[in-house]
């Protein structure tokens, strides 16, 4: 018998060499390149006035920034989510095609390493995307709400408000600018986005080809949009008070199992644009939900790609 | 104790199944082989014949319908037994992002090399397979014989006691055929075992100790390569410079004994391949002296 050590279940530290080279082959593709266009359309939203905003004497000026961030955090849900599919979708079935499966499969590598390797590679790419984009929105949204409450001050000061009730139309402004909450509505999106990327992960398993992994896993990205919408429908009385029947609701419940609900994600981060209260406890439940969705679509991949041949 | 076999495979069967409408193929039908630790062993057979899958079975890329196959004792399904394998496989494609001497460290690190000793490694192994000079080039640029050449620097990264090869020579041009068949024999001269399919029978005669000939996925005829191929009814003597009354009085006694007899003479061949190797090499050293007058 061979007297070299036995390899073993599941190595972080060989998941993380593969992780590292999947970061650097998408850098090497050049995808970072995509964050150009961002950053302009970034930059561009100050110079953008919202149709409705006429100035300063509007009720409300904190829709200028409202906007600003709804944009921002609407871009980098589609960059993201779009990302983690089309790159996700490439890479395996590309190291197939390519036989570089062959070589990496044929040293001590169990195949859980492998999978979990480009997954995190995946999502540590999409997570500095991410930090860049949240660094381009906190820097152009800064300025814009000094723009907007030096503009407000001005305005109320002219029409002849004491310096106390300008100081406190100013601070209301200010609390839609950069803020923790903000931040939290930019994490909700890395988390979903890291999940589209464990769907993929799972589709790339056993999808013979890159569109249909793509189409599959947009397809999952919409249901899992509208399920919360879907499930209400199916679990609740109806408009004529009907109630649901069995197979409706054995249908609700394979799909609150099988997709992701991202309704809960949007909410955080419309809440977080709204500078609504969003705690560390919801985030952390959020980050659990996450944790769970990934952990589920990494284990149903590894059982598919455990016994897939070449 | 009997020494543990470097690969042994036993009445290996594989099924592939068909389309909906049936059709399903037996690649390898009851197939049975061991190779010693140290040997050269040639699978050979035409296209189709099962020759890929034996080899994947080995390595664990497809999961035997019936038999077993084991790297020096331990199941090759399990990943462990990898540790003891290098593999190159035919018309090898590797992360073209990656230089060659980023590729060869990226397979030593999954096989748990790390710091220093990798390193070292990477330099030996690039200077092994004479790409010591590409070493900072990305593998997008290389040709088909610098790819097979990494290939082989990946496949021995962590020194394994065993090296499977799938058609080495595929597509690359006399001189890298060459080049890879010395590295073949250096190889089998550090007692690493060598398992190799191959299309190219002279080369496969060049180096293989044993060979195994493998036809509709059935072993038809397996054994030692000089048992196999000489003809022992025959007997070849080759002479150097010898003149035409001495070559006269062999065949006169030929004739003389009545027992035997003198069946061809002529001067013996070299193969295109030399012929190639000895013109391209004068060609190259003619130029070098050239251009260093």
């Amino acid at each position: 018998m061979s007297d070299r050590p036995g390899t073993s279940f599941f190595s972080p530290r060989r998941a993380g060499i593969i992780a590292l080279s999947t970061v650097t082959q998408l850098v090497r593709m050049k995808v970072f390149y995509f964050l150009a266009p961002i950053a302009l359309l970034f930059v561009g939203l100050q110079f953008f006035d919202v149709f409705w905003y006429e100035g300063p004497e509007a009720s409300q000026p904190q829709q200028e920034l409202m906007m600003h961030k709804n944009l921002c955090l609407g871009t980098m849900m589609l960059f993201s989510s779009l990302f983690a599919i089309v790159s996700t979708a490439l890479l395996i079935p590309g190291d197939i095609e390519d036989r570089t499966l062959y070589t990496i499969l044929c040293k001590p590598v169990p195949r859980l390493d492998y999978l979990v390797g480009k997954l995190l590679g995946v999502i540590s790419v999409i997570f500095v995307a991410m930090l860049v984009m949240d660094i381009l929105m906190v820097v152009t949204l800064h300025y814009r709400t000094q723009a907007v409450s030096a503009e407000l001050g001005e305005y109320l000061g002219a029409i002849g408000w004491g310096e106390e009730e300008v100081r406190q139309g100013q601070a209301e402004v200010v609390s839609h600018g950069p803020s923790l909450i903000l931040q939290y509505g930019v994490l909700a999106h890395f988390f979903k986005a890291s999940i589209i990327a464990a769907v993929a992960l799972l589709i790339s398993t056993f999808s013979t080809s890159t569109l249909f992994t793509i189409a599959s896993s947009v397809m999952i990205w919409i249901i899992g949009a509208v399920q919360s919408l879907a499930r209400e429908g199916l679990f609740t009385k109806g408009e004529y008070g009907v109630e649901p029947g069995m197979v409706d609701r054995i249908l609700g419940t394979i799909i609150s199992l099988v997709f992701p609900d991202f309704q809960l994600f949007e909410s955080v981060s419309d809440g977080a644009a709204r500078v609504m209260e969003i705690g560390v406890f919801d985030m952390l439940h959020l980050g659990g939900l996450t944790f769970f969705y990934i952990a589920i679509y990494t284990v149903l991949s590894w059982f598919v790609f455990s016994d897939k041949e070449f | 104790m009997s020494e543990v076999p470097a690969v042994q495979v036993n009445r290996l069967v594989k099924d592939f199944k068909g389309s909906f409408r049936g059709g399903g193929i037996r690649a390898v039908d009851e197939v049975s082989l061991s190779i010693a630790p140290g040997e050269v062993y040639g699978l050979i057979g035409p296209n189709g014949s099962g020759k890929s899958t034996t080899m994947k079975a080995v390595l664990g890329l497809v999961k035997p319908t019936a038999g077993s196959c084991a790297i020096f004792g331990r199941d090759s399904s399990k990943v462990d037994s990898r540790m003891e394998v290098g593999f190159l496989p035919e018309n090898p494609y590797f992360y073209k992002h990656l230089s060659a001497a980023e590729t060869v460290s990226f397979y030593g690190k999954l096989c748990g090399m790390r710091g220093a000793a990798l390193k070292a490694r990477v330099n030996e192994m690039l200077e092994l397979v004479g790409l010591e000079e590409a070493r900072h080039r990305r593998l997008r640029g290389f040709s088909k014989g610098m790819l097979q050449r990494i290939g082989l620097a990946q496949a021995l990264v962590q020194d394994p006691r065993l090296v499977v090869l799938d058609e080495p020579t595929a597509g690359v041009d006399p001189t890298g055929s060459r080049q890879i068949r010395d590295l073949i024999l250096d190889l089998k001269g550090r007692g690493i075992t060598v398992f190799l399919c191959s299309h190219l029978l002279e080369q496969v005669q060049e180096i293989c100790d044993r060979v195994g000939i493998i036809h509709r996925g059935k072993m038809v005829n397996e054994g030692n390569l000089e048992e196999l191929t000489s003809m022992h009814d025959r007997t070849e003597i080759i002479l150097q410079d010898a003149p035409p009354e001495l070559l006269e009085q062999i065949r006169n006694l030929v004739d003389q004994a009545n027992k035997g007899e003198l069946v061809s003479e002529g001067h013996p061949r070299s193969s295109l391949e030399s012929l190639f190797l000895k013109e391209t090499i004068e060609a190259e050293s003619k130029q070098k002296a050239a251009s260093t007058k």
